[in-house]
């Protein structure tokens, strides 16, 4: 098995600065490693800071979204440290890309799908001609089953699904060596959404992409693609595992919450209960201290509120880390219980 | 209540709506403080403002403050009254041709863009300049009947948006007449839209009566603020020196202009919040 | 048959249509109100006249020309026979001068002060926005409130105020008129610098006001381009800040070339209080005049001019915008 790391990220820290210069802490404290030739699923609910985690992995920031402590580490470099002409032409869309949610509006709307094409290979492969590039693209094209008339068309001219899918191979044009999917299929029905994630796969098997970010908040998706998942609330990691592990018995009261309340028939999945998460993911202008689901917890009790430290520490468990003041034995009692209860 | 004290809290709609209740104010009290009749001769033609004539005298000879505030009620009232046909007329076509669709939405739609490209301005022209006696009412009249497609325009596009919403079509499930679901599904969502309308309409009313006043064309036997100037530049104010004569007369005219359309920013902004990317 | 031929013929249709409506409502409308003042004001100033031999001929050639003896259909037809040849008739207030002839000398002073003008503002106001928009901060918190005020201030207060400010007060400009009334026209330095210096105020006037709307409006497309979905996407792609400057600059110049098309098309009547405040020889004075002396004809002839300007701009606009814009190509195919 191949360990090598891809992608080292160590204690990330950003925030969006708002007029009145309060902040808003989007990513607190995360860390974790991708090893190469792996799909790394990121999970949680809107507003938990996922997109944001995309966006500051990409090491993109802009007024208001703001770096603020931590490192990246893409094949042993710090892209922080970089300045800033060396990450456009050396790193965006070179060693990290970003496919971007509802790919729709992704597209110039005044321009040629090739000729935005040209542009890119203008940054990162001047030494290219536009025939070599229209010959280079539109076999791309064809091995992930998009037709090349596509490229001579205006975005307007291409249906929703078409869209999402060019961007995606407009993406992973120059063989990212990682590929950040946000939210791929949000946007579309499911037989677009089908379609979508076995490009995805397929981008991965012809080694168009070395490693893959899936980010999404619908976690049954992830059973499909992801070797690993992170669940993110409230801005940091609460839980870390192989996905079957993750999906199937989740340890972190947040990721059971998440799985009982998704609607997708899955297979596996069918005897799941079905509830909703009440209340919402706190607010993150005020830096709070101890367990930040503590609001929206089933389980928490007079422990969880006494405790007076800045972050909940993370336990390991073999091959899982999460992050609640309870031992993983006394959690999956209370899950145990409850399914009882239940009836079942 | 609620609406007022929530506009209140925009600063564009407050200064607007301060400057021009001053306006107003000035013009409906000072005429109650000098009953003097502005068409009465009081010095020789165009004195510069001094003690007891605040701001001179025009051509004739009279004085030029009062009739500064006769001529702003008059202006007001043409915008107001300007403003209430054009708006009504909008909201009717715009509410049946948003709501009903098909054929007559086109009818109407084309219409609609027919007066919208040929000038309204023109068109007052023509018909104002083929009647003898022009009263303030009928001036009125006529600029409301030639400025209202562009509020049409709007009602229509807001309409055609709300008439998908569920609400309404439980009603129409219900067996509502369409009358009585436009009024009662559709007009309240449309509150704000249309009093931000009616806003703009005044102000473009009272321009209007400016524009067509000033060629010449306005209310007979009556002062405006459009008249004043008509009069200013007729008999030569400019050339004289005598400023006071036109200038007043020109800033009320932009001051109640800004003040509403600054009115209407306000409202915007509170009505129609937009996540600013600032 | 090509989608943007029948786009072509659709809109040639509609403004066809449009422009009889106009030029019928611009017929009509004076006559069904006053019953037919032509006749009435032609009997009026004919009486007016002191000599007969005039006042025989002007009833004559009005007669002829309009056939006022006519019933109205009739007039109407020979009405739009004379549009087709171009008479427009004779004035009553400058007769025997034609209405053409007479709005033949007048257009080129108000073309002459309008077209830079709107370019002027055009080019200034595009480049402001568009800068206010990119470098915001200061720039744009001093530049955008002043816009908005000047683009607030009606024509004829700019006009005003200028008038009052540089003329009236420091002197540095004349009070009126398009050339010093001591010269006569004729093509040497003196006349032309008169010209210009009688230009200056009302097209500053003009500029000023103008400048602020196309500020604002390019400001606003330029914001909203440079937040879309596309240019984060563009900038993840590594693509440099000015390409993407020139993306958005593109797409937010569209309407604004539509905006400089329509003022174009209004060049001909969108002055008239500036010239009538400076007293300048254009269009706008000549209605003032008209409308002073009740000259029908000249009024009538010069409402239509401005009517067939602006449709026949909108026009326009609408074909070369259908080449350009892909979005309109689309949802022409859409249809």
């Amino acid at each position: 098995m191949n360990n090598k790391h891809i992608m080292v990220v160590e204690n990330l820290q950003t925030h969006y600065r708002t007029r009145l210069k309060e902040h808003v802490y989007a990513v607190d404290g995360v860390s974790f490693e991708l090893e190469e030739g792996k799909v790394l699923g990121i999970a949680g609910e809107s507003g938990c800071g996922k997109s944001t985690l995309a966006l500051s992995l990409m090491a993109f920031y802009f007024p208001p979204l703001h770096f603020k402590e931590g490192s990246i580490l893409i094949d042993g470099v710090d892209v922080m440290k970089l300045p800033y002409e060396k990450l456009r032409t050396q790193v965006l869309g070179e060693k990290i890309a970003y496919i971007p949610q509802a790919a729709m509006n992704a597209l110039n709307p005044t321009k040629r799908i090739i000729r935005f094409i040209e542009d890119i290979f203008h940054e990162h492969r001047p030494k290219m001609s536009k025939i070599q590039v229209y010959q280079m693209v539109s076999e791309r094209f064809k091995s992930l089953n998009l037709p090349p008339r596509v490229l001579e068309a205006f975005p307007n001219e291409l249906s929703g699904g078409m869209k999402q899918r060019t961007v995606i191979a407009i993406s992973t044009l120059m063989n990212p060596t990682i590929l950040i999917a946000d939210e791929p299929t949000s946007a579309l029905d499911v037989t677009s959404q089908k379609v979508v994630m076995s490009m995805l796969k397929k981008l991965m098997e012809k080694g168009y992409v070395k490693s893959m970010i899936f980010i999404t908040h619908e976690l049954p998706l992830l059973v499909h693609i992801a070797d690993d998942i992170m669940v993110m609330y409230a801005g940091e990691i609460v839980e870390r595992g192989k996905s079957k592990d993750v999906i199937f018995d989740p340890v972190h009261p947040y990721s059971k919450a998440l799985m009982n309340a998704i609607i997708v028939p899955e297979k596996d999945m069918k005897n799941q209960k079905l509830s909703a998460i009440p209340g919402a993911p706190p607010n993150l202008k005020q830096v709070l201290r101890g367990c930040r689901f503590i609001d929206r917890c089933k389980y928490r009790n007079d422990i969880c509120f006494s405790i007076n430290v800045d972050k909940i520490s993370e336990i390991r468990h073999s091959s899982r880390t999460y992050r609640c003041i309870f031992d993983i034995d006394t959690l999956q009692e209370m899950y145990k219980k409850e399914s009882q209860s239940d009836g079942r | 209540m609620y609406y007022v004290n929530v506009l209140l809290k925009s600063h564009k709609f407050v200064i607007g709506a301060f400057v021009l209740v001053s306006i107003v104010l000035l013009a409906i009290l000072y005429p109650f403080i000098n009953t003097a009749d502005p068409k009465d001769l009081v010095a020789m033609a165009f004195e510069p403002p001094r003690e007891g004539l605040i701001l001179g005298t025009d051509n004739f000879g009279r004085d030029v403050f009062l009739q500064l505030a006769h001529g702003t009620r008059t202006s007001i009232f043409v915008g107001l009254l300007a403003g209430i046909v054009a708006t009504s007329i909008g909201l009717v076509l715009g509410l049946i041709s948003g709501y009903i669709g098909g054929l007559i939405d086109d009818v109407i739609t084309t219409f609609t863009n027919m007066f919208i490209v040929i000038p309204s301005f023109i068109i007052l022209i023509v018909i104002s300049v083929s009647l003898d006696v022009r009263s303030a009412t009928l001036v009125s009249l006529i600029i409301g009947f030639t400025t209202w497609p562009w509020t049409a325009r709007a009602v229509r596009a807001q309409t055609a948006s709300l008439r998908n919403r569920e609400h309404v079509n439980i009603a129409k499930i219900s067996g509502y007449t369409t009358p009585r679901i436009i009024v009662s599904e559709i007009l309240p969502y449309m509150a704000s839209y249309v009093v931000m309308a009616f806003v703009l309409q005044i102000a473009a009313g009272i321009l209007a009566e400016a524009g067509i006043s000033m060629l010449g064309l306005g209310p007979h036997d009556t002062i405006s603020l459009g008249v004043l100037m008509q009069w200013a530049l007729l008999y030569e104010a400019p050339a004289t020196g005598a400023w006071w004569a036109f200038v007043p007369a020109a800033l009320f005219i932009a001051a109640i202009s800004f003040s509403l359309n600054y009115m209407n920013s306000g409202m915007d902004e509170i009505f129609n919040p937009k996540i600013r990317g600032n | 048959m090509n989608v943007y031929v029948r786009y072509l013929l659709r809109k040639f249709g509609w403004y066809t249509l449009t422009f009889f409506i106009a030029v019928t409502l611009n017929f009509i409308l004076p006559r069904l109100i006053e019953g037919n003042p032509i006749a009435m004001i032609v009997a009026t100033m004919a009486q007016g006249m002191t000599d007969a031999d005039r006042q025989r001929r002007l009833f004559e050639s009005y007669m002829q020309q309009f056939g006022l003896d006519r019933p109205l259909f009739e007039q109407y037809l020979i009405y739009l026979g004379n549009l087709f040849r171009g008479e427009l008739g004779v004035s009553f207030g400058m007769f025997p001068r034609t209405v053409e002839n007479i709005i033949a000398t007048s257009v080129p002073w108000t073309i002459g002060l309008q077209l830079p003008a709107i370019i002027t503002a055009w080019v200034v106001g595009n480049v402001l926005g568009a800068l206010a928009a990119f470098k915001k901060g200061l720039f744009d918190k001093i530049v955008f409130p002043a816009m908005l005020l000047a683009n607030a201030i009606p024509f004829f207060a700019m006009s005003i105020l200028l008038l009052y400010l540089f003329a009236l007060n420091l002197d540095w400009f004349p009070i009126g008129g398009g050339f010093s009334p001591r010269l006569m026209p004729y093509l040497s330095l003196t006349f032309i610098g008169s010209v210009l210096r009688h230009h200056t105020l009302p097209f500053l006037s003009l500029v000023f006001v103008m400048l602020g709307g196309w500020a604002i409006g390019m400001r606003s497309m330029a914001i909203y381009e440079l937040n879309t979905d596309y240019v984060l996407y563009s900038k993840l792609m590594g693509i440099r800040e000015s390409k993407i400057i020139r993306y958005v600059f593109k797409n937010a110049m569209l309407p604004q070339i539509t905006g400089l098309a329509i003022s174009l098309g209004t060049m001909v009547g969108g002055a008239l209080i500036t010239e009538i405040v400076f007293n300048y020889p254009g269009i706008g004075m000549r209605l003032f005049t008209a409308i002073r002396t009740l000259d029908y004809p000249l009024i009538s002839g010069i409402t239509l001019l401005i009517i067939t300007g602006v449709l026949l701009a909108n026009f326009l606009i609408e074909i070369v915008y259908g080449l350009v814009d892909p979005r309109i190509k689309s949802a022409q195919l859409e249809e």
